[in-house]
């Protein structure tokens, strides 16, 4: 049971591998420019040059594809590790120090929880009109409170442990024992929630790019091409497929491993 | 002599590896009081439980619920000359409650806590196909000294006392009328004061009801006021078996011996 | 006998616990809108500009310093912040949301008229998602681990990793270039409303459906359940008990899941071209109108903290255990 667990880790960490190394290698596995744009080659069919056929200006749509996993997965994981490394510091000191910082901080963690996200990330991506750093913003607002919160309760349990307390009593520093005794602890249920993380981040960038409140054109993005591309899905369904189906796979892969970790934890 | 209600006979079961009942053997007549008294670990809880079917899953929701199975290894439980232990879960399910009750050991988690006791008498009564009737129920409930009948209805078992909770399962039994009553160390959760009105109450059952009983106890007091038989039961295996005057008066078994002077008189205390 | 009777009401009966609760909760909420609105407030100044500038902007004047100058004077900004501010919100409370930059018209009317074609839509969503999610997670639930679990767990699954705005153009393909059963534009009809409620219907169903079953799973391991099963209750009362157990924390499941729908109707809407208030304010964010966005937050948080507070009111009248 367990092996066969870890084996799935394994299977769909590898898929989340060939997508990330596809993506980073973009520049080389690229037939085409993808900002090139082709007057001759407008909404061609998928053929040999162009795997994936062309969009309204004749750019590869391939090759767009793979740019703009580029853009959509880099800023998902750059969300992410700063909402983690933010929201992992705020509630460990939070945890390890209380008193009114911890009242204030999570005080303010709650009130950031009871207003919907995805609202307030439309208004903030929409005023701040900055493009994938806004959209990035506007989402971070609130992801990481989920990161302090977790954070905060796995170090208030640390510190019950009878080594914290011979260490205090050995005279180290709360920080020398936050790095030492509390991080490395909180680092695997963190990680986990990262992973789980990810799925739902690159739903909301793409959601943002879809509206027109993520990238600014003609960067390549999945969720700005599906939505530029649909205005003649009629005449190129392939420009608005591909990205659909990139996007489809790598949240699933992304989520699926992030389900398979959850559970292999929750087994231990 | 009647058929006997219940004939277990070289029944050994355990969970997983772990063997814990080994070459059991009781028999139980109608209107019998058999007590089986050990310590915890001893494998009565075991025995109760091969008896309720919990061998068996009734779902799917059930088998992934539980860490470890109770798995039968040989033997076989009569229960009125019907095989308990390759039995059917839908079986099993009319048989409980009816023929075979059980007043757990902690009867307050057996409730739902949030649902009022009306509606979980009609419930149980509705799927054994008894006809719901709120004035036998506050008769019943009269009868074991539960006041103010009508206003407990309207309670749930969360807003009462554990012993509270004890007679509620009490009056469970005695409107359902099961053959074989199981009381599953029944006072263990109680102060002095409730458990000997428990006890009553049960004691009262096996007069006016001619009520079969099992009664698993660490506490041999209890089985002084009730059993007729008493069984003692050490690590897995029945060591001695007797009626239960001769039994407390002369113990065979240094086990038995042990346990009574462990125990306290339910008088003393 | 009486004594154990008082003793176990005894949660019940003391009273100030509960009348405190219940003055406790509008004040938090209260407090919660009042920051809600301090940081729409706020927004206004995030963006690049000051507001005279952006209100020009959006009429699309020529900017030049007199007439900045003159904008500013007109609406006051030479006043203090907290001043403006609570100039503001007493308007809010009257119910007035400013004018729009735009077209000089009040925002209130125009956010109501929006909001209504949104919670039509929302509802629908909504509705069916909960129709279709409530069985398959009591299903799945009641046959963990077996064929009818594994099923609904992988289209919950698959439902959970679709962003709707992906659901809605995958079906807009599908149905309406391939077979051409549905218009590609959302009209007010019935028909019209179909492929928006389904899109935003899927992506929930999914999340639901795991909520649920894990709510589900948690009350079939309670004691109570083993002690039904002792009284041989039949299972459909044992499937009843657990649903009603269960009741509290759907509530909420629900309420938070709210807040996604809000989010994914401003997406849907614009796909679709329903004319709610998604649309509204994506219009609004194209033509930098910032009364109308800061109105649609307000709305918006307001309605979520609201409906989370009645949801956590309803979860304490289902199940008043712990409860002071």
């Amino acid at each position: 049971m367990r092996r066969q667990l870890k084996l799935r880790i394994l299977l769909a960490a590898a898929a989340a591998g060939i997508l990330l190394f596809t993506v980073i290698f973009a520049g080389v596995i690229a037939p085409n420019d993808p900002y090139a744009t082709n007057a001759l080659a407008i909404r061609k069919a998928p053929c040999a040059a162009y795997p994936f056929g062309t969009d309204n200006l004749g750019r590869c749509v391939f090759s767009r594809v793979l740019f703009g996993g580029r853009t959509t997965i880099a800023a998902t994981f750059f969300l992410v590790l700063l909402s983690f490394l933010a929201g992992t510091f705020i509630g460990m000191i939070c945890g390890y120090c209380g008193g009114w910082a911890d009242r204030l901080l999570m005080r303010i963690a709650d009130i950031l929880l009871s207003f919907p996200q995805m609202v307030v990330a439309i208004a903030v991506a929409g005023i701040l009109n900055g493009g994938m750093k806004g959209a990035m913003i506007a989402l971070g607002i609130t992801m990481w409170v989920s990161f302090a919160r977790l954070a905060r309760s796995h170090t208030l349990s640390i510190r019950q442990e009878a080594y914290i307390s011979s260490a205090i009593l050995a005279g180290k520093s709360g920080l020398s024992i936050i790095c030492t005794h509390v991080f490395p602890n909180l680092l695997a249920p963190l990680f986990t929630n990262a992973l789980t993380q990810i799925g739902t981040t690159m739903i909301g960038l793409s959601g943002l790019s879809f509206l027109g409140l993520g990238v600014i054109p003609p960067t390549a993005e999945w969720g700005s091409m599906i939505s530029e591309a649909r205005a003649y899905i009629q005449i190129a369904p392939w420009a608005v497929i591909a990205p659909s189906l990139v996007t489809i796979l790598t949240i699933v892969v992304f989520n699926y491993l992030g389900d398979l970790v959850m559970e292999y934890r929750e087994a231990l | 002599m009647t058929e006997a209600v219940l004939q277990i006979s070289d029944l050994s079961a355990g969970y997983g590896q772990e063997q814990v009942l080994s070459q059991v053997s009781l028999t139980l007549h109608q209107g019998e009081v058999l007590c089986v008294a050990g310590e915890s670990g001893s494998g009565k809880s075991t025995l109760l439980q091969v008896i309720c079917g919990n061998h068996l899953p009734v779902s799917d929701a059930d088998r992934a619920g539980r860490a470890s199975f109770l798995r039968i290894e040989s033997g076989s439980v009569r229960f009125q000359g019907e095989e308990l232990t390759v039995t059917s879960p839908s079986q099993r399910r009319k048989r409980m409650g009816t023929q075979i009750g059980l007043i757990p050991q902690n009867p307050a988690g057996s409730f739902n806590p949030v649902r009022r006791l009306d509606a979980q008498f009609r419930e149980t009564l509705k799927s054994h196909g008894i006809a719901y009737d709120r004035g036998e129920i506050v008769r019943v409930f009269d009868s074991i000294g539960l006041s103010e009948p009508e206003k407990l209805l309207r309670c749930r078992p969360y807003e009462l006392s554990g012993g509270m909770n004890q007679r509620i399962a009490v009056a469970f039994a005695m409107l359902l009328a099961p053959t074989l009553l199981l009381c599953d160390e029944v006072t263990s959760a109680l102060d002095v004061t409730t458990a000997i009105t428990v006890i009553d109450e049960l004691l009262k059952l096996k007069r006016e009801r001619n009520m079969t009983m099992l009664f698993v106890t660490h506490h041999l007091g209890i089985a002084r006021e009730i059993a007729d038989r008493i069984a003692i039961m050490h690590r897995g295996r029945i060591v001695e078996e007797g009626p239960a005057k001769e039994l407390l008066a002369h113990p065979s078994h240094e086990y038995t011996g042990k346990l009574l002077r462990d125990v306290p008189r339910m008088a003393e205390m | 006998m009486n004594q154990a009777l008082s003793a176990g009401r005894e949660g019940r009966s003391d009273n100030s616990g509960r009348i405190l609760r219940w003055v406790k909760k509008p004040i938090g909420l209260i407090l919660i809108l009042i920051v809600l609105s301090f940081l729409v407030f706020a927004l206004l100044y995030l963006a690049p500009g000051d507001p005279a500038e952006k209100r020009l902007t959006s009429q699309g004047v020529a900017v030049t310093k007199e007439v900045l100058d003159a904008e500013r004077e007109r609406l006051g900004l030479f006043r203090p912040f907290l001043v403006r501010y609570g100039e503001w919100l007493l308007g809010v409370f009257r119910g007035d949301l400013g004018v729009s930059f735009k077209d000089d018209l009040p925002v209130t009317p125009k956010l109501m008229t929006g909001l209504l074609k949104t919670v039509i839509l929302a509802s629908a969503s909504l509705l069916l998602s909960l129709t279709v999610s409530f069985p398959l997670a009591v299903l799945a639930a009641w046959k963990k681990d077996r064929i009818p679990d594994h099923a609904v767990r992988l289209l919950s699954f698959f439902g959970n990793s679709l962003p709707n705005f992906l659901i809605s153009v995958l079906l807009m393909y599908l149905l309406c270039i391939r077979i051409r059963v549905f218009p590609v534009i959302a009209t007010g009809s019935l028909q019209g409303l179909f492929m928006p409620v389904v899109s935003l219907a899927i992506p929930m169903t999914g999340r639901f459906i795991r909520q649920m079953r894990a709510e589900f799973l948690a009350q079939l391991s309670e004691d109570y359940v083993g002690g039904m099963r002792m009284r041989g209750v039949k299972e459909r009362f044992l499937i009843l008990n657990v649903i009603r157990n269960s009741l509290g924390h759907i509530l909420t499941i629900i309420a938070l899941q709210i807040g996604t729908l809000m989010g994914g109707s401003v997406v849907i809407e614009n796909i679709f071209r329903w004319p709610g208030i998604g649309k509204l304010v994506m219009d609004s964010v194209t033509a930098r109108d910032y009364p109308v966005i800061m109105g649609f937050v307000l709305i918006m948080g307001t309605i979520y903290v609201v409906v989370n507070q009645l949801a956590d009111a309803g979860f304490h009248a289902l199940d008043p255990r712990g409860q002071a």
